[in-house]
């Protein structure tokens, strides 16, 4: 049996909460955890350090809670929904009725990289309706832009207020259709220069060599090897999937490499591609899976011209 | 060009254009046996005795012909079968041939051998392919050495790419893999190169014909030659290893290749890092 305001739902009760001020996150939280651990519910914080102090240092002694690392947990939005996958389908085979976690994008995200983040608010909605989970993402409204905020309303279907209520979302579009948008891919500043590598057609082994030429720059030896393979799925997928000509580009930057795939088509269909490892073995599913895993940054693009896939190796732009 | 182990490894694939080809490369092959006090053998195809009257007159081999050192034989002397290859019978053969060199004083056996007429069909180039690697298993215990030539003109590329994958080292400049036997003590085979779609289906026939035998149900494969792999190549290696009740170990593997097993959760596989 669920408590609080899921109870008698079935799956994942997903809220934003927008805080003006570390008391308004606070009056949230507190009772959210407290509850969560009367219930004898698995209750989770995966906040960052600053907001995971304030409300460690709130709660009553000895409230079993469990903090994850939110670093660890956020670095990119595919492995969070991974490591939560696996979370919550351990904890409901040990006999959980619900999970809560109250749980925060890191600061850094809500800037250039907003946009898989984005993407992720809006894709868990789906990913996480298997299980009884009832979360809460924080978002504190004094340092949040206000595009970010339009995403935050558009990617969950419930406010929780500090005054207690739980208020539906009147912008919340259900993720089918928020993953099918047309986002902006505002270029990386890097990108105006010429690319050091600018291949048509190449086959995949032809891709990864010209990336090895380039050389890994400021990247560590484990992101370059992980960077090489999500060009080499990309391109793979664009040459299976896309419609030729095939394009690949490179730059390399002092602390970051950035390579564009681009094809005549139209992409993945699959509005969950590369947040979810495939659906129904959807074409290219595990390669953009894993794609979103080796890189720091993914976009999509669509335009007249086709479809374009934009990967960031080491640090992206802002970060 | 060659692609795979520094020279002086014991198994060449040697691609050819041309008539004269084979002879020109085998020629070179050969000419490094003598000198490293080996027998050697020209396998051709056709009769031995023109081969034999021209190489008379090559500088290093007149001499090696009247000994014995160096010998001409016809593909049909050579082979136990011209038609489909008994890869154990034929390994048997130069096992034979290699000891008797030894045992006549010479620091073993060296074969250079047009196999172009053995592989003209699949069935041929299947029971060949299974061969190649009964022979690189052959040389982890004989002093043996060859260079396996197909003429490109006639067989096109990616029928010799079927069997230039199982050599350690080949000229074929689009064959990104290599699979091949090694000696014990590094594995049952080392997989060497780049694995991708491009070579998928090659990959899982080379796999097949392979037929590693597990050891103490695990299979290990020395990849410190392996430069890529994708994940379609790892969920290969796994069912392999699950349809052979074994574990699959790649060895010596670059720290990307243990991330990527990792998300794919592949439970008949382990990655051990290189140090």
């Amino acid at each position: 049996m669920r408590s609080g305001p899921a109870a008698g739902r079935t799956g994942y009760f997903h809220e934003a909460l927008c805080y003006a001020s570390d008391e308004e996150l606070l009056a949230v939280v507190v009772p959210f955890l407290v509850g969560g651990v009367q219930a004898n519910e698995p209750t989770f914080v995966a906040l960052g350090e600053r907001t995971g102090n304030l409300v460690r240092a709130a709660l009553p002694a000895d409230t079993k809670v469990e903090f994850l690392s939110g670093g660890d947990v956020y670095g990119r939005p595919t492995a969070a929904i991974r490591m939560y996958r696996q979370l919550l389908a351990d904890l409901v085979a040990d006999g959980a009725t619900q999970i809560r976690i109250i749980g925060e994008v890191p600061p850094l995200g809500l800037g250039p990289t907003w946009d898989w983040w984005a993407r992720y608010e809006s894709a868990i909605n789906h990913a996480y309706d298997d299980w009884p989970l009832w979360s809460m993402c924080a978002y504190d409204t004094r340092t949040t832009a206000a595009g970010v905020l339009a995403d935050v309303a558009a990617t969950h279907p419930c406010f929780a207020r500090a005054d207690g209520r739980h208020v539906p979302s009147a912008a919340y579009v259900a993720p089918d259709t928020f993953l099918r948008r047309v986002r902006p891919m505002p270029p990386d500043p890097i990108q105006t220069a010429t690319p050091l590598v600018d291949l048509l057609g190449p086959t995949a082994a032809q891709a990864r060599a010209a990336v090895h030429r380039a050389g890994p720059g400021s990247l560590r030896a484990d992101e370059f090897d992980d960077f090489v393979v999500a060009v080499s799925e990309t391109v793979t997928n664009g040459l299976r999937h896309g419609l030729s000509p095939v394009r690949f580009r490179l730059w390399a930057g002092a602390d970051r490499l950035v390579a564009t795939v681009s094809d005549s088509g139209s992409g993945p269909q699959d509005p969950y591609a590369g947040l979810l490892p495939s659906v129904n073995g959807s074409p290219g599913g595990l390669g953009l899976w894993i794609t979103h895993q080796s890189c720091n940054h993914v976009t999509y693009h669509r335009d007249v011209e086709g479809f374009t896939m934009r990967l960031t190796g080491g640090r992206p732009p802002g970060i | 060009m060659l692609t795979g182990q520094p020279p002086g490894h014991r198994h060449l694939c040697w691609a050819y254009d041309g008539p004269t080809g084979f002879m020109t490369r085998a020629v070179e092959f050969l000419r490094a046996g003598l000198a490293a006090g080996e027998r050697v053998w020209f396998v051709v195809s056709g009769p031995a005795e023109p081969v034999r009257d021209e190489l008379l007159d090559t500088r290093d081999f007149a001499d090696a012909l009247l000994t014995g050192a160096a010998q001409v034989h016809s593909l049909d002397d050579a082979y136990s079968s011209t038609a489909v290859i008994d890869p154990a019978s034929q390994v048997a053969a130069y096992r034979r041939a290699t000891r008797e060199a030894v045992s006549a004083g010479y620091t073993g056996l060296r074969v250079a051998a047009d196999a172009t007429d053995l592989v003209r069909t699949p069935a041929r180039r299947d029971a060949f392919a299974r061969y190649e690697q009964r022979v690189n298993e052959m040389m982890r215990t004989e002093a043996f050495r060859a260079m396996c030539a197909y003429d490109r003109s006639q067989l096109g590329e990616p029928a010799i790419a079927e069997l230039a994958c199982l050599h350690p080292q080949h000229n074929l400049g689009q064959l990104l893999f290599r699979l091949y036997a090694v000696p014990l003590a590094q594995g049952q085979a080392a997989l060497a190169g780049e694995l991708d779609p491009s070579n998928h289906d090659l990959f899982r026939t080379a796999l097949d014909r392979a037929e590693l035998r597990p050891v103490d149900d695990e299979l290990v494969l020395d990849a410190d030659g392996l430069r890529f792999l994708d994940h379609r190549a790892l969920i290969h290696l796994n069912e392999y290893a699950r349809d052979r009740q074994a574990t699959v170990v790649l060895r010596a593997a670059r720290s990307g290749v243990a991330r990527l097993a990792t998300l794919l959760d592949l439970p008949d596989l382990r990655v051990e890092v290189a140090r």
